[in-house]
């Protein structure tokens, strides 16, 4: 079994222990999630004010390149 | 959260309520990251200005605005009004799931894949594949909704776009 089949196997074990949690649990961890997007567009940029202020309705996950975009 | 929706709807502010979005997505699927929670709200018949009441509930118990949400706990929630048949419809058949204890109204699987397909942006397409992927819904069940709803070619389209080899 070559290094990267072994990389790959454990990414997809590990994915799928993700979506074995439980609902809150994975509300809870998008919470934690959500809170460092929102500092790291705080300290990128002072004037922002809010995160959650332009988004459409349905529309608010993000990702992390997005959030990084968020400036 | 949970406790101030069904607050709402037992004051009869709201007819009935329904999360969907990334959180409801993520009854289904692995976690996702989002910034906000969404909530799909039938309103009473008579009730003229649709959002006023939910606003006065929600300062009454110290829930403040926060841009075009209302900050409840740690998350800003956007109460969005039913707009479609589809969302009708979605709110209708929605499930109740235990969330810590409390029973929470939750978008069916297969209502947040065909809305998501309705929207069509390429986030709402990554979550129709982690529904499909998680197998909360099969891709018979979207293409029986799809069509119901005049969605049909939508459904076409993206299936060769995606999943057709």
């Amino acid at each position: 079994m070559t290094e990267t089949r072994k990389l790959l196997e454990r990414q997809a074990a590990w994915q799928k222990r993700r979506a074995a949690l439980t609902w809150p649990e994975k509300v809870h961890m998008a919470e934690a999630v959500r809170e460092s997007a929102a500092q790291l567009s705080r300290a990128r940029s002072p004037m922002t004010t809010g995160v959650s202020a332009s988004r459409r309705p349905g529309t608010g996950e993000v990702t992390t390149r997005q959030a990084k975009n968020d400036n | 959260m949970a406790e101030l929706l069904n607050a709402m709807r037992d004051a009869g502010v709201i007819s009935e309520y329904a999360l969907f979005g990334a959180i409801a997505q993520m009854r289904y699927t692995e976690p996702v990251a989002t910034l906000d929670a969404d909530v799909l709200v039938a309103v009473p018949p008579q009730t003229l200005e649709l959002l006023k009441p939910i606003y006065e509930f929600c300062a009454a118990r110290g829930h403040r605005p926060e841009g075009a949400a209302i900050r409840v706990g740690a998350w800003p929630v956007q109460f969005v009004p039913v707009f479609s048949r589809l969302t009708q419809e979605a709110l209708e058949e929605a499930e109740s799931a235990d969330f810590e204890g409390i029973p929470l109204r939750v978008v069916r699987a297969d209502h947040l894949a065909v809305i998501a397909l309705s929207v069509g942006r390429a986030k709402d397409f990554a979550r129709i594949l982690g529904l499909l992927e998680s197998n909360s819904v099969s891709r018979e069940q979207v293409a029986r909704l799809a069509a119901r709803h005049g969605l049909a070619d939508a459904w076409t389209r993206f299936e060769a776009r995606f999943l057709n080899d």
